[in-house]
This record gives C-alpha cells, sequence and structure tokens, in this order.
C-alpha cells in the first residue's frame, strides 16, 4: 500500500516517463507522411495578412482561417510527420484549458491559517523573490550568451538582454508540486509547507506577469539600449495588471459569495456548484476578455473563493467543489507532465545548445540561493518565529520547475532564441523533476526536518474546549505578523459579516451611523436566530466573545472569556464554534467538531 | 463523424474527419477555436495605417489580442447567461413554479443576449480579401501564404456557396458567438448523453425492456418514415405553389424525419421526476428518449451515406438501400460493442485493482475510459454518442458496485454537473442561435408542415407499438400511458445538435430553422403543459419509485416486511417480460460474477469443467464475503443458498414466495448477515443506489418483530 502511494504521489515523475515513451514511439514508429500543406503561394497582391482568406478554387469558394506567422526556417521541419503534427497542440491550450484548473485549485486548497500567518513572508518570497531570481538569471544568461557568440555558437544580434530576461522570468516560475505531494503525505512541518505552497503559487501569478512585462518592453531605438521610459512602462503594466487581476479575481469571488449568502441556494447543490464553477470560470474569462491575465485573477478568486463562499456553501456543494477542483486539477496536471515527456519527441524544432543549458543549469540554482538566503536573513530579523537554516535549504532545494514554466515557454517558439529556451527549459523540467522530486525524501531526513506533524493537530485539540482554544488564538496572535494582524482584525469585523454568515453582525462592528446598511448586509442568520429564539444570556455571552477578540487583538492578555460557554448555552455551542472554525479558516472540520462538541455537554 | 458523412461534405469536411484530428477535437474544449489565436476580427486596431514592417507586426500582434479577448467576451457571456439561468432556476424551484423548466429558460436568456448581439452592435466588415487560384484544383487543409517574404498559415475552415460570400463578411460579434457544429457532438452532447445512460434507473429500465426496444428501434423507424413522407407531400406542394428556391430530394425529407425523431423529453421527465409520476411511465419515457436518440442519430448518418449508383442520384437504389440499412446496423452494433466492450473493460479493472482506496484515481480512471469509448469510437467511424451511452449504462450496472462508496458519489455528481452545465448550454446556445445565425431560411409551409408532421409522426409511433406491445405485456400501458407518451414528444438538444451538423445547403437550412422552431414550441407549449396533463389523464403522481409496489398490495407490510419484499422480487419478475427474464438469469449467473464482487461466485455457477477459470475470475471478496458467513453460522449458507434458488425457482414457476419467505424467517437471527444478504438481494434488483435507506428500514425490523 505504501509503494502504491508513493507511485500515486510521483506522478510527474511517472506520467512524464510515460509521456517520453510514447513520444519516442510516435517519433520514431510513425512513417513521415505527406501533409497536404505542400505548397507555398505567392501573393504579390497582398499586402498585408488578412484573418480570413476566400479561395477560389475551380469556382468552389473555400474559407480559410489565419493560424500564425511561420519564420522561413520553419518551413522545411514543419511538411514533417502529420501524427507528430497533431500530436502538437497549439500552446493557448495550457493556458486557456489546463492551467486554468490547477491555478485554481492550488487557491482553492490554501491552507488559510497558516498562509495568513505567514503572509508576510510568502509575499516576500514571492514578489521580491521572483524579482531577484529574474535579474539574476537574466544577468548569468546573458553572460553565458556572450560566451556562445565569442565560441562562434551564436550570431551576435539574435539574442538580447531582453530574451534573457524573458528567459529568467519564465524560469522563477517554480513549482514544487512533487515536494508538496510528499510533504503531504509525510506530514512535514505546516509552517515550512505553507512557506512552499505559498511561495510556489503566488511565484507563478508573479512570473507571469513578469513574463508578460518583459516581452512587451519595447525601447524606441536600440532594442539592446536601456530605455528608462520603455521600463517605466513595463513596470507600470506590471502593476497594472497583477493589480487588476487581482481586482477582478477577488471582486467575482466576492459576488459568488454574495450570492450564495442571500440567496438559498443551499437547497439545491448541484446548482451550488454550478453556479460556484461558472463564477469561477468567468473570472478567467472576464479577465482574459479586459486584457488582464486571467490566470492571476484565478489564483486569487480561489483564495477568496476559500475564504468566504466556502462558509456559505452547503454541506454537500463543500465536498462537490472540492472534488470537481481536486479532480480537474488531477487531470490536468497530468496531461501537461505527460504532454511535456512528448513533446522532447514530437516537438520539431529543438535547439539543443550545451553551453545554454549548462549555462540555465548554474543559473537556477545560483538565482535560487540568491532569493531563499539573504530573503531569509531579512525576513528572520522581522519574524518572532524563525525561519531556521534547514528550512532554508530545504526551500533552496525545493525549487523545481514545472508546469508554468513550460506553458510559458511553449507559448511561443517562433524565433530561435525562443527555441532555444524552450528545450532548455524542457531538460530543466525533467532533471529538477526527477531528480529534485526524488531526492526530496532523503532531503529531508538529512535535514532534520520533522515529519508526521498533523497539519490540524494544534486546532483539534484545543477547539475541543474552549479556554485552550482561546490560548490557542493568543498565541497565534502573537506569533503572526503585523500585517496578519490588521488584515485579520479587519477580516473579522467587516469582511467576514458582510460576505458569509458568521462573524459578529455588522450592527456591533460597523459605526453608528451607517446603521440601515449593516442592518442590510448582516446576514439574517448572523443574528435572526441568536436574537429571536435564544435567550438573552446568550446575546451577552455572543458580545463578549466579540469583545475578547478585539481584547486579544490589542493585548494578547485577556482572560479567557468564552470560558462558561460550555454550560450556559450548550444547545448555541456549535453555532459559535462555526464562528471559530470560520475564523481560522478551519470549515472543513465541521462535522467533526460538532460530533465531539455535541458529546460534550452531555459528559 | 461517419465515414459516409465525410465523403459527402467534400474535401473541407473529409480533411477534418481524419481521425488523429479528432483525437484531439474534444481537446479544444469550448474554446470557440480561440487556439487560433489570430483570427478574424480587427475592428479597430486594424484602422491605423503603419508603414514599417516591425509596426505590422505590432498590429498583427493586436490584431490576435483583440480576437482572443473577443472569444473570451463571447465565451463568458454564454457563462454568465448560465449563471442568471442558474440563480433563476433557484428562484422557480425555490418558488415551486412548473410551468417552466430550466432548459425553457435557458432558451428565453438565449433570445434575449441573440436579440441584443443581432441588432445592438454594429455591423463590422472583416478584412477578408477573396483570391482566385486557378493552379490547383482542390482545397487543402492548410495552406502557406507567402505575403512580401513572410510565411502565414492558414486552415481551412468551410466551403461558402458563392451566393453567400457577401453575408460571410457581416457583423463579427455574430460570428464569434456562432460555434462549430462539432462542438456539439465532440464536448457537449457526450456528457449528456454518458449522464443519461449513467442514471437509467435500471431495474424498471430491465423489466421494460422488450417496449423500450421497440418504441426506440421500430418507433424512430416509423416516425422518420412518416415524417419523411408527409415532408415531401409539403415539399411538393411548395414546389406547386412556387415557394421553393432550391432543391429538395425525398432523402432530404427522410433526412429531416430522422433528425426530428430523436426526442429529448428532458422538461418532461424533470417533471416526472419531480412529482414523483408513475415509475413505469418514467421508465418507458426515459428509456425512449434515451435509446431514441442513439437511434436517430445512426439512422440520419445511414440516410446522409445513401448514395445510389447510376445517374439519377435520387431515385430509389435497391443495392445502396440495403447498403444504407446495413451501414445502420454496422455502426449500431459496432457502437454497441465499444461501448460495452469499455464498460467491461473499466469493471474488470475496478475488480481486480485495489483502486478503491484511491477515490481520486478511481474517479479519473472512470471518466478517462468513459471518454476513450468516445474518442475510440469516433476514431474507428462508429458513432461516439451511441458508444458512449451503452458504456453508460454498462458503467452503471457494473463498474458502479465496483467502486468505492465516495467514488461513486464523486462519479454521480461529476457528470450531473457536467450534464448539467452541457444541457443549459445547448439551450441557450439555441435561444442564441434563432437570432444570431445567419443563414435562417423561414418558409412558413414548411414549418406548419413540420408541426403536422411531427405529430402525426409521434402518433403513428406510440398507439400502434403500444398497442401490439399490450398484446404481449402482462401489465399492459393503460391509455392514459399512451397519451402521455404522445404528449411527451419533445425535441431538444440532440435534434438541434443533428440538424446544425450540416447547413451548408438551402434545404439543410430550411430544416435548420424549422427544427429550432420546433424545439421552442414543443419545450415551451408541452413541457409547459406536463402538470396539467398529468393530472387531466389521472396518472398517479407522488410514488415513491424505490418502494414501487403494484397497488393491490397493501404497502405498509411491504414497506417493513421481509418476506413481502421478497415477495416483490418474485412479482417484479412474474411482471417483466421473457427477454428480461432470460437477460436476468445470464446477468445475474455470469455477468455480475465476473464483472463485480456482487453475485454467487462463479464456481457455483459455471459447469464443472471449467472450474479453474470460474476460480480465477471470481473476485477474491466474494469468497471474503462467504468466509466470514461460513465463521457466522451454516444457517446462513443455506438461507444464502436458499435465495439464489427461489431465484431460480421464481424464474419458472411464479410461487416462490413462500420459500423466500422461510428463508427471510431464517434469517432474523443475525442482523448483520442479513444486511449484507439484503444488498446481495437489492444489487440485483438495481437497486444499490439507497443502501443507506434500505439498510435503515431492515435495522429496525427485527426490532419490531422481537
Amino acid at each position: 500500500m505504501e509503494e502504491n502511494k508513493k507511485g500515486y504521489y510521483w506522478k510527474g515523475f511517472y506520467m512524464k516517463k510515460e509521456g517520453l515513451i510514447m513520444g519516442l514511439i510516435l517519433r520514431y514508429a510513425t512513417a513521415p507522411t505527406d501533409i497536404e500543406s505542400g505548397t507555398v503561394y505567392s501573393c504579390g497582391k497582398l499586402a498585408i495578412s488578412p484573418s480570413t482568406l476566400l479561395i477560389n478554387i475551380t469556382d468552389q469558394v473555400y474559407e480559410y482561417k489565419y493560424k500564425r506567422e511561420i519564420s522561413q526556417h520553419n518551413i522545411n521541419p514543419h511538411q514533417g510527420n502529420a501524427i507528430l503534427e497533431k500530436m502538437t497542440f497549439d500552446p493557448e491550450i495550457f493556458f486557456n484549458v489546463l492551467l486554468p484548473p490547477i491555478i485554481f485549485h492550488a487557491g482553492y486548497s490554501l491552507k488559510k491559517r497558516h498562509f495568513f500567518q505567514n503572509l508576510g513572508s510568502i509575499l516576500t518570497y514571492a514578489f521580491l523573490g521572483t524579482a531577484i531570481s529574474c535579474i539574476v538569471i537574466g544577468l548569468i544568461m546573458y553572460g553565458f550568451v556572450k560566451a556562445m557568440v565569442h565560441a562562434g555558437q551564436l550570431k551576435n544580434g539574435d539574442f538580447h538582454f531582453t530574451d534573457c530576461l524573458f528567459f529568467g522570468s519564465l524560469m522563477s516560475a517554480t513549482d514544487p508540486v512533487t515536494v508538496l505531494a510528499i510533504f503531504h503525505e509525510l506530514h512535514v512541518d505546516p509552517d515550512l509547507y505553507t512557506l512552499l505552497f505559498g511561495e510556489s503559487v503566488l511565484n507563478d501569478a508573479v512570473a507571469i506577469v513578469l513574463t508578460y512585462s518583459i516581452s512587451i518592453y519595447s525601447p524606441k531605438e536600440n532594442p539592446n539600449a536601456f530605455d528608462a521610459a520603455a521600463f517605466f512602462q513595463s513596470v507600470g503594466n506590471f502593476l497594472g495588471i497583477f493589480a487588476g487581476s487581482f481586482a477582478m479575481g477577488s471582486a467575482y469571488a466576492v459576488v459568488t459569495a454574495l450570492l450564495t449568502k442571500f440567496t438559498k441556494l443551499c437547497e439545491f447543490p448541484m446548482l451550488e456548484t454550478g453556479l460556484f464553477f461558472l463564477l469561477s470560470w468567468s473570472a478567467f474569462l472576464s479577465a482574459e476578455a479586459a486584457g488582464l491575465t486571467g490566470i492571476v485573477a484565478v489564483l486569487f478568486c480561489g483564495v477568496t473563493q476559500a475564504h468566504y463562499t466556502y462558509n456559505n456553501l452547503s454541506l454537500d456543494s463543500k465536498t462537490r467543489t472540492k472534488q470537481l477542483f481536486e479532480f480537474m486539477n488531477f487531470l490536468a496536471e497530468n496531461v501537461i507532465f505527460c504532454y511535456m515527456g512528448l513533446a522532447l519527441f514530437t516537438f520539431q524544432n529543438h535547439i539543443f545548445n550545451v553551453l545554454f543549458i549548462l549555462g540555465a543549469f548554474l543559473a537556477i540554482f545560483l538565482a535560487r540561493a540568491c532569493n531563499i538566503y539573504p530573503l531569509s536573513f531579512l525576513l528572520n530579523l522581522g519574524r518572532k518565529q524563525k525561519i531556521p537554516w534547514n528550512f532554508q535549504h530545504m526551500m533552496m532545494f525545493s525549487g523545481l520547475r514545472g508546469a508554468i514554466a513550460f506553458a510559458l515557454a511553449i507559448r511561443n517558439t517562433e524565433s530561435q532564441p525562443k527555441q532555444m529556451m524552450f528545450t532548455t527549459t524542457l531538460l530543466l523540467v525533467f532533471f529538477t523533476v526527477w531528480v529534485f522530486g526524488g531526492g526530496t525524501t532523503p532531503m529531508l531526513t538529512w535535514l532534520q526536518i520533522r515529519v508526521g506533524v498533523d497539519l490540524d493537530e494544534d486546532l483539534k485539540e484545543p477547539t475541543s474546549h474552549q479556554e485552550a482554544n482561546n490560548l490557542d488564538k493568543n498565541t497565534t496572535k502573537t506569533e503572526s505578523a503585523w500585517l496578519f494582524r490588521m488584515w485579520y482584525s479587519f477580516d473579522h469585523k467587516y469582511l467576514k459579516p458582510i460576505l458569509t454568515h458568521s462573524g459578529p453582525p455588522l450592527t456591533t462592528t460597523l459605526p453608528e451611523w451607517c446603521g440601515p446598511i449593516s442592518r442590510l448586509l448582516t446576514s439574517p442568520q448572523a443574528y435572526g436566530e441568536e436574537l429571536k429564539e435564544e435567550d438573552v444570556e446568550c446575546i451577552v455571552n455572543q458580545d463578549e466573545l466579540a469583545m475578547s477578540y478585539q481584547e486579544q487583538a490589542t493585548s494578547p492578555h485577556s482572560p479567557p472569556a468564552g470560558l462558561g460557554l460550555d454550560q450556559k448555552a450548550s444547545p448555541q455551542t456549535p453555532s459559535k464554534d462555526n464562528l471559530y472554525e470560520g475564523d481560522l479558516g478551519l470549515g472543513g472540520y465541521e462535522l467533526k467538531l460538532e460530533q465531539t462538541l455535541g458529546q460534550s455537554p452531555l459528559n | 463523424m461517419e465515414p459516409g458523412d465525410a465523403a459527402r461534405l467534400g474535401p473541407g469536411r473529409a480533411a477534418r474527419a481524419l481521425p488523429p484530428r479528432l483525437l484531439l477535437l474534444p481537446l479544444l474544449p469550448l474554446l470557440l477555436g480561440r487556439g487560433l489565436r489570430a483570427a478574424a476580427s480587427a475592428s479597430s486596431s486594424g484602422a491605423a495605417a503603419e508603414d514599417s514592417s516591425a509596426m505590422e507586426e505590432l498590429a498583427t500582434e493586436k490584431e490576435a489580442e483583440e480576437s482572443h479577448r473577443q472569444d473570451s467576451v463571447s465565451l463568458l457571456t454564454f457563462i454568465l447567461l448560465l449563471t442568471l439561468t442558474i440563480l433563476t432556476i433557484w428562484l422557480f424551484k425555490h418558488r415551486r413554479v412548473r410551468f417552466l423548466h430550466e432548459t425553457g429558460l435557458a432558451m428565453i436568456y438565449g433570445l434575449i443576449v441573440g436579440v441584443i448581439l443581432r441588432y445592438g452592435t454594429p455591423a463590422t466588415s472583416g478584412h477578408d480579401k477573396s483570391l482566385s487560384c486557378t493552379q490547383e484544383d482542390r482545397a487543402f487543409s492548410t495552406l502557406l501564404v507567402n505575403v512580401s517574404g513572410k510565411f502565414f498559415e492558414y486552415t481551412l475552415k468551410g466551403e461558402i456557396s458563392p451566393g453567400k460570400i457577401n453575408s460571410v463578411e457581416q457583423n463579427d460579434m455574430l460570428r464569434k458567438v456562432t460555434f462549430d457544429p462539432e462542438v456539439f457532438f465532440n464536448i457537449l452532447l457526450p456528457p449528456i448523453i454518458f449522464h443519461a445512460g449513467y442514471s437509467l434507473k435500471k431495474r424498471h429500465f430491465f423489466r421494460n425492456l422488450g417496449s423500450i426496444l421497440a418504441y426506440a428501434f421500430l418507433g424512430t423507424a416509423v416516425s422518420c418514415f412518416i415524417i419523411g413522407n408527409l415532408m415531401y407531400g409539403v415539399v411538393k406542394l411548395m414546389k406547386i405553389v412556387g415557394q421553393l428556391s432550391d432543391k429538395f430530394y425525398y432523402t432530404d425529407c427522410l433526412f429531416f424525419g430522422a433528425i426530428i425523431s430523436a426526442t429529448d423529453p428532458v422538461t418532461v421527465l424533470a417533471i416526472f421526476n419531480e412529482l414523483h409520476a408513475d415509475v413505469d411511465l418514467y421508465a418507458l419515457l426515459f428509456g425512449e428518449s434515451v435509446l431514441n436518440d442513439a437511434v436517430a442519430i445512426v439512422l440520419s448518418s445511414s440516410i446522409v451515406a445513401y448514395q445510389p449508383a447510376g445517374l439519377n442520384t435520387h431515385a430509389f437504389d435497391a443495392a445502396a438501400f440495403f447498403k444504407s440499412v446495413g451501414i445502420f446496423l454496422g455502426i449500431f452494433s459496432g457502437s454497441f460493442t465499444m461501448g460495452a466492450v469499455t464498460g467491461v473493460v473499466t469493471a474488470l479493472v475496478t475488480k481486480f485493482t485495489k483502486l478503491h482506496c484511491f477515490p481520486l484515481l478511481e474517479t479519473a480512471l472512470f471518466f478517462l475510459m468513459s471518454w476513450s469509448t468516445f474518442l475510440l469510437a469516433e476514431a474507428c467511424g462508429f458513432t461516439g454518442v451511441v458508444a458512449v451511452l451503452f458504456c453508460g449504462i454498462t458503467q452503471a450496472h457494473y463498474t458502479y458496485n465496483n467502486l468505492s462508496v465516495e467514488s461513486r458519489s464523486r462519479t454521480k455528481q461529476l457528470f450531473e454537473v457536467l450534464h448539467f452545465l452541457a444541457e443549459n448550454f445547448i439551450f441557450s446556445y439555441m435561444g442564441l442561435a434563432l437570432f444570431t445565425f445567419q443563414k435562417h431560411v423561414f418558409s412558413p409551409i414548411f414549418i406548419i408542415g413540420a408541426f403536422v408532421a411531427i405529430f402525426l409522426g409521434r402518433a403513428a409511433h406510440i398507439y400502434p407499438l403500444s398497442f401490439f406491445l399490450n398484446l404481449g405485456r402482462r401489465h399492459k400501458i393503460g391509455w392514459n400511458f399512451q397519451h402521455m407518451m404522445m404528449f411527451s414528444g419533445l425535441r431538444g438538444a440532440m435534434a438541434f445538435a443533428l440538424a446544425i451538423r450540416d447547413t451548408a445547403s438551402y434545404a439543410r437550412q430550411m430544416m435548420f430553422t424549422t427544427t429550432l422552431l420546433i424545439v421552442f414550441f414543443t419545450v415551451w407549449i408541452i413541457g409547459g403543459g406536463t402538470t396539467p396533463m398529468l393530472s387531466w389523464l389521472n396518472i398517479r403522481v407522488g410514488v415513491d419509485p424505490d418502494q414501487d409496489l403494484p397497488p393491490n398490495n397493501d404497502s405498509f407490510q411491504v414497506l417493513q416486511g421481509d418476506g413481502p419484499d421478497s415477495a416483490r422480487g418474485n412479482r417484479t419478475k412474474q411482471e417483466s417480460a421473457w427477454l428480461f427474464r432470460l437477460w436476468y438469469s445470464f446477468d445475474h449467473n455470469y455477468l455480475k460474477p465476473i464483472l463485480t464482487h456482487t453475485g454467487p461466485p462463479l464456481t457455483t455457477t459455471l459447469p464443472a469443467w471449467c472450474g479453474l477459470l470460474a476460480r480465477c475470475l471470481t473476485s477474491p471478496q466474494v469468497y471474503d464475503n462467504q468466509e466470514p458467513l461460513r465463521e457466522e453460522d451454516s444457517d446462513f449458507i443455506l438461507t444464502e443458498g436458499d435465495l439464489t434458488l427461489t431465484y431460480g425457482d421464481s424464474t419458472v414457476t411464479a410461487n416462490g414466495s413462500s420459500g423466500s419467505h422461510s428463508a427471510s424467517a431464517s434469517l432474523e437471527g443475525s442482523r448483520r448477515t442479513k444486511s449484507s444478504s439484503e444488498e446481495v438481494l437489492d444489487r440485483a434488483l438495481g437497486i444499490g443506489d439507497q443502501p443507506v435507506l434500505s439498510r435503515g428500514t431492515r435495522l429496525v425490523f427485527p426490532l419490531e418483530n422481537a
């Protein structure tokens, strides 16, 4: 059984092997056939390439659609094997079909509590780290390119500095899916898991936008010279696209949360699931339609959906959505990894350049080091709970490249530098997934990182007793970053009550003058039941609880106020615990907890 | 995409019909051909005149981006439409409004958006250029064009009849929201059909198997011919009146008959399901409509393949006719085999591996295997949708029993969601197509004729067949059932998809328009009239399909008693058709034990000489199941044997009830074993879906007796 499990989690490893074998077979076992597109027409009449061509062939008019531009040297290999041609997807499929579910699933399954606890560090790694890594890789590669020009392997002027930066940005998208699967299986330290997972998820978003900004950086005159205006335009572009996508994704999630909150859609789980799926998808499409990056929007949509909408869904829908996206993620990921193996043989414009490949290997290691160690040092200055050396080494080691890097590289394989990049990326992905992925378990033992930690252990035990829960909350507060604390109180006081059924009623948190709005926005469930049907005692408790939250936010030494809750209002406990869980982002364990709590009054 | 189809559609379609291409087609889901990133458009960006080549390249890039954006917008339109539909459905369900089904609603929203798109967006003219090529005598699937030193690749989109050249260059937005019709066949229909197969109420389905098959095969053929003949009359009439501006052959009429014979009473069935109408009626209608679709698809493709030799291409030719019949049978049985084989393979894989430890993997395997049925059938030249249907039925019958509990709910829910989305998507597209499709041919006479024809065709299909079936059935199909079946002749997604598949010629365009109107009419009017009709026809509602019992029985006792429960099993037997009984015993004795963990061990059912094989194929779990039983007490094994014996008895004699009664009496001692034996019984009867429910009642029952 254990072996089985390993096989399952090292799917990247296996799937690619399958893909490779398949690719080999296709490459060498199928006969090269004559593809029909043999002839090249010369059209003197056309000045530009129209989108649709109507061609009159012996009195029958055929409509042709523009597909792409082909550079001249690609024409011959282009007319090779028809099956190989068929097995090569349009790269846009990755961006429009395969990646969104993967990314959404990643966002949807972020372990929220640990994620927000380490928010500052994760953001630093993701943004600063990716930028550093991109620049370092770009510079090193530029050095190698210069060396290649000297060695006569490359024509001067083919490979610009922007190309190197482009390579750097696409290589910065880490995807430690193998490592994370093993972490998950071995129950590695949750903080390390969250750091890595959060970094890799946000990292992808940053890398995609960065790649796009670099590709549109086009200086006015000399393409190699630095142009401040163009540079700032690119930076502006980066910020604009990122912020826009973020806003788009969260806006859709907020709409979903509001819809699921204010309608009784939870009576029909199928409709609910459908709505959830469609709105998440429209986040992607809207972002694409608005010229933003759909994948980034989908990522933030996923995070927001998990944080708010998830709490509003019916129990059935919760499992349904989880399973649906899990399933889609599984399929899409395996298709990509399979295709990678296939592409090594079926892609017809590979350019293997040993020097470039070696340089790239060196560059990604150095860049990963420049990303992790200095940033960890800086972060440790501010963090109460330091990131120890073994964590840093592990993070350094987990710099695997995966689906995103591949998809970014395959998106544009027109020019020679891009083809070289693609080949190198492919090899890097292979190498890192096989070698690093395989070496994770030995590395973990060697670095003496504790395994077998139950991710939810520290919560499961305390939540059964209110006092422990409060204590835990206190420690959570003290440990967490300042950013987190601010966000937390804002989230708890305003966003949660507006968007979900949990949290204190808005009427208590908002200032007096916006009373009507707050009454309108607070879900009837938040105060309706509690105020009318239950007794007054409970309301006091409720207020006390809310108070204690606020106190804790300012001074971590407030007495555990909710202590008397168990005895006083036993029928009320489950709902109140929902409130706690919602805050901790533990909605998933609701059922289990309710059971244990239901028993405790009896005892 | 059948070979004959491809042959007729000219070189362009033929190129697209190459099997490897088809393998990839479903992998381009719903993207409106967005893969063709640089396409059409250029409404605004093309305006700027560029001189340098770099700027020109930038313009092309911009154009591509613009088109991608437009693709996203059009898909977004559909998705928001669906979202709106979902919310409204919820409102309707919440308020218990039954006169409008979700599909009707989706169509209304589609219509509204279609009107807006049609009249609200400015008509832009594309950058289309017409080239004259003299060197070539045939069309290629891809074209490389050298434009001032740069090479561009173009892919063939389709053939355009010369009269339509101008209309191509119309509204860009309208073109974007018009899909490639193959999207329906390769992406949207398979989940719908698979779900239909997967959720067939198995017990009732198999009980009425004979009738359903008769309705589906004979009925569809009858309906096709009657509609075809009537339409031929209408066409003749139109010719006399002078309303026909192009050719319209008899085969075209038959083709119309075939596509319009695909009934899809989704609205009616939804209402039945909600009101718990009579299960037999439900099974008859559902089974008929599901198989009907399969028959109609194959029938229409064999009519297309009917090409008489000789000069007069539209005279009757016996050889060509028999060839068409042969094609029909070949494709149908081929697709059936393919679907069943994949289902069996999935069942075997899930049986002999311990895959059920990992529900995710299990679900993925299930999904992929079912999908590969479709692709395999298409690649072999069969009909993927038909294969998927039979695959679904087989999966539900065998594989479902092997899955882990989690996978069961996962697969059910997955296909439910897919089915829901796909169906509403198609219906909202239908609404949209009424306005955005640019080649409508409205011909009042044809439309009126078609309406008359479908009603007559339905009547000629239901009443005579029911009469003949009633001669053989013990449990007659009542008049009110017949009227209801007559009334439920709705047309839906399948007719639409078949009609939109080919809209090149004038006749086909007229058919498409008519089909669209018929779908609208039937879904809205007939769908809305279901509830009044049910009460008017005195069809009993509020029947729980799982406790369906003959009305003369004392239902209270039956609900609780174990003995009467097996009596119910006997009664089921009695009522059921001969075909069913034969199939049932074969299924129970051989197929179930081979393919699932249930049923008697093969070693007992197979003759002695193939003992080795039997031992190899019987799942270890069956023995495992038996081992604890052996440990328990020998009494039980006897009763287990008894039970199977009574099965055997009841298939020959109708008096097995006493035997099983005693069996159940001796069972009362051990609760645990009982529940397991009950499960066997349940599963055999195909009501494995409600194990929790039945187990619940059963656990209560011995306490009552004691």
